[in-house]
């Protein structure tokens, strides 16, 4: 089974090095002299005034929690999907009883507004 | 694929579509009146089902994987009740600090069918899973008044240290799988008959830790008094009562259906874990001067005494663990039932002094209290005493007579702390805060009820202690 | 050596090395994405295994999903690391030492012979890991299938209870609102009587 994977790690590997060896390449051939006027980070003339990270507003949170638990959902269906026709009806009514136990959910977060964007 | 039985897992059915149920009723109504009374109506509907499809002997469902017997039906009925008890009692707590609203019932329901899960549990999945339903709905419930930044640190420090404690019960489970091959009980416990003794041990010492932090016994008992105090009471009031029910089952389940070749190993662990909650469990409570957090202690202590029960390894020993933790559930309800039901808006009453000299304002409270304290300090004729009794009678039965010595010393020591709470309330002076109870009449009755039903069980103990001896008998091998 | 042994070991240096740089970064979020580089080795290793289908699943829903939360986390709550990390020196010794006594005791517990675990045979190449999974999930398991959607259930509504916060007096535009909207609610036709023009009186004025 592995050797089905073996171009996916070779990619993997090429990818890295298209990746990677212009950077090293850039590092060890480029001439480099810094002084402390390149270095520091430039904001229109101005000493920078606070971190370039800002903070997130809290309702990214929710947004991405929700995102997740529909994700793993999705991850269900996968394995589903394939032997789908195997285990028939039964397998059926357990991916819709499945499904039906979040759209409650899912019913829930809409109506409360937690997917409005206010 | 065996075709699938669904009876035995009706009540488990019915609480699960009914909890959905009273989700939407809330998204779409608004109105947490109506939860309220939905939720009561499901609970009392899984009774009825559990009560009509119960008989003695073990039905298997879902392969293997789900089991029904009667110390699961008596457990899983129990559980309702308190449940039903609890969300009685906090329903004026709650409208008073704007946590009335849909998402408790939905979660104290979804809590219910967590434990449920984890009582029917005969396979490590349903087991873990099981827990961790009833875990997240009681994370989230210590959290859910949010402006309280001593109910967030509670829930915070609830969630890391339960995090921990699951993390510990499935590598535990992973050890045994990998010993044994399989992850349902039954086969467990014929694997292990024949298997190597040191890895089953390292694997049971995580089991029993995991264990040991969700009934929270010493030493993995540090969560306890923080939760207690920190959590609403009303959230106080369901924590300290039913899912100690669950966690008595997940221990009969995994130990003594599981894992009872290896008895041997587990006693001295749970011989340790009882002495040191006994220990520290009264001798902290002694030092409180916040009563919910003393309970939590006492708490300790009790599940300690509990563990006494399970380590004696007899069906006397079993009966008589299944009974006290019953009965504790009993008691604790009354107990914290009494803080919620004094406490009124912006004042909670949950210091020791708020309850001095509450005999001269509302005689009929405080006797109903002084009946929980009694029973909590194992007073004759409360039944409170008949649980230590059955505990200790098994336990000299099955040859630790040292491990009932030092048990009756620290009841002893205990019962210091809970008669002093009497007391406060009959010979101090009354408190300048006056406690004016903000409950209803039914709320009054409900706990009148309870604090009487510790007193009439304890003078007709005979009913309950037969069942509980039938339930376990029919249902341990 | 096996090829599959200097995969498996060059994939486990990656990953204690990332999951060293995610307790030792300065920058928290320096740290999280060493989480992810931590995450996808690990989902290389069982892919080695020949776990496919958890291995995708841990890219899809770990590195996809949970990482991006954690990412959100670390940026909303801006913690100073340094500050946290103060008493780390003093404290190390004694973790250290508890570290490498728990290890070795475990070592020495847990051989990995103590299993009687015997490798499996390599699987062909048309074998399906996930076809596998599914065989079994929606079958045998589908009781604890159920309970993972309703601990899913109880997630969602956990975190709607607990984060979500109706703020008053903040002006926003429903979509909803703006498409039902008609014609009528924005433009009123008013019929009125047709009137004369003032221009004569003006005309009239400059021949005076």
């Amino acid at each position: 089974m592995l050797e089905n994977y073996f171009p996916v790690l070779l990619f993997i590997l090429v990818g890295l090095a298209v990746g990677v060896l212009p950077m090293v390449m850039g590092w060890v051939l480029a001439p480099s002299r810094p002084d402390s006027e390149k270095l520091s980070p430039y904001e229109c003339g101005f000493e920078a005034f606070e971190d370039a990270r800002m903070k997130f507003d809290v309702r990214y949170y929710l947004v991405a929690i929700l995102f997740i638990l529909f994700d793993l959902e999705i991850a269900f269906l996968f394995p589903w999907a394939v032997v789908l026709e195997e285990i028939g009806t039964f397998g059926f009514v357990a991916m819709v009883l499945f499904l039906a136990i979040l759209v409650v959910g899912f019913v829930y977060e809409w109506m409360k507004g937690a997917l409005d964007w206010e | 694929m065996t075709p699938l039985n669904l009876t035995p897992a009706l009540p488990e059915i019915f609480v699960l579509a009914l909890a959905c149920v009273v989700l939407l009723v809330e998204a779409f109504s608004k109105k947490p009146e109506w939860s309220y009374t939905l939720t009561q109506l499901t609970l009392v509907g899984a009774g009825a089902i559990t009560l009509l499809t119960a008989e003695a002997g073990k039905v298997y469902a879902f392969n293997g994987m789900f089991v029904d017997d009667l110390m699961g039906d008596v457990l899983k009925l129990v559980s309702y009740a308190a449940a039903i008890v609890a969300v009685a009692y906090s329903r004026a707590y709650l409208s008073e600090r704007a946590m009335f609203r849909g998402e408790y019932f939905v979660l104290v329901l979804f809590a219910v069918l967590g434990m449920m899960v984890m009582i029917s549990a005969s396979h490590f999945l349903t087991l873990y899973l099981g827990l961790e339903l009833l875990s997240l709905s009681l994370y989230t419930l210590v959290a859910l008044q949010r402006d309280s930044m001593v109910a967030s640190e509670a829930a915070m420090k609830y969630f890391v240290l339960g995090a921990l404690a699951s993390g510990f019960l499935l590598y535990g489970m992973s050890i045994l799988y990998g010993m044994t091959g399989s992850l349902e009980l039954t086969k467990v416990v014929a694997a292990v008959e024949q298997g190597s003794s040191s890895l089953l041990a390292f694997g049971l010492v995580f089991v029993v830790a995991g264990l040991a932090f969700k009934l929270g016994v010493a030493p993995f008992h540090m969560w306890v008094p923080d939760i207690y105090h920190g959590a609403p009471s009303a959230v106080t009031l369901f924590i300290g009562s039913a899912p100690k029910l669950a966690a008595f089952a997940i221990v009969m389940r995994l130990l003594v259906d599981g894992l009872h070749p290896a008895v041997g190993d587990w006693q001295q662990m749970l011989a340790i874990m009882a002495v040191l909650s006994l220990m520290i469990g009264n001798l902290a409570a002694i030092m409180q001067s916040n009563l919910k957090r003393m309970l939590a202690y006492s708490t300790i202590a009790h599940m300690g005494f509990l563990l006494l029960g399970v380590l004696a390894d007899s069906y006397a020993g079993y009966s008589a663990a299944m009974f006290y933790v019953i009965t504790y559930a009993l008691m604790s309800l009354g107990a914290f039932g009494m803080v919620v039901y004094l406490s009124r808006a912006g004042f909670e009453a949950e210091n020791l002094d708020d309850f001095k000299g509450l005999n001269a304002r509302h005689p009929w409270l405080a006797a109903v209290m002084a009946m929980v304290m009694l029973s909590l300090a194992g007073l004759p004729p409360f039944v409170g005493f008949y649980a230590k009794l059955t505990v200790l009678q098994a336990l000299v039965g099955a040859g630790w007579l040292w491990l009932a010595v030092i048990a009756v010393i620290f009841s002893l020591i205990g019962a210091f702390y809970y008669l002093r709470v009497v007391k406060l309330m009959y010979f101090d002076a009354p408190h300048a805060n006056d406690l004016a109870p903000s409950g209803e009449a039914d709320v009054r009755a409900l706990l009148s009820l309870n604090g009487l039903g510790v007193l009439v069980l304890g003078l007709v103990p005979q009913p309950l202690l037969a069942l509980c001896a039938y339930a376990i008998q029919t249902s341990i091998q | 050596m096996e090829f599959t042994s200097l995969v498996f070991y060059i994939f486990s240096a990656i990953l204690l090395l990332a999951s060293l740089r995610v307790i030792t970064a300065k920058n928290p979020v320096h740290a999280a994405l060493s989480l992810v580089l931590a995450f996808f080795t690990a989902g290389c290793l069982w892919m080695l295994l020949e776990a496919e289908f958890l291995a995708i699943t841990l890219v899809l829903v770990y590195i996809g999903a949970v990482m991006v939360l954690f990412l959100f986390v670390v940026m909303m709550l801006d913690i100073n690391i340094e500050e946290m990390r103060r008493g780390f020196w003093e404290n190390l010794p004694l973790a250290a030492l508890v570290a490498i006594l728990m290890m070795v005791e475990m070592a020495t517990v847990l051989g990995g012979s103590r299993f009687g675990l015997t490798p499996p045979a390599p699987k062909p190449a048309d074998y399906s890991n996930t076809r596998e999974l599914g065989l079994q999930l929606y079958t045998d398991y589908v009781y604890p299938f159920e309970l993972a959607a309703v601990i899913l259930l109880v997630a969602m509504v956990a975190a709607i209870a607990l984060t979500l916060r109706r703020r008053p007096g903040r002006k926003w535009v429903d979509p909803a609102e703006q498409i039902k909207v008609k014609r009528n609610d924005r433009l009123r036709l008013v019929s009125m009587a047709p009137q004369k023009p003032a221009a004569p009186k003006a005309a009239e004025e400059e021949e005076a």
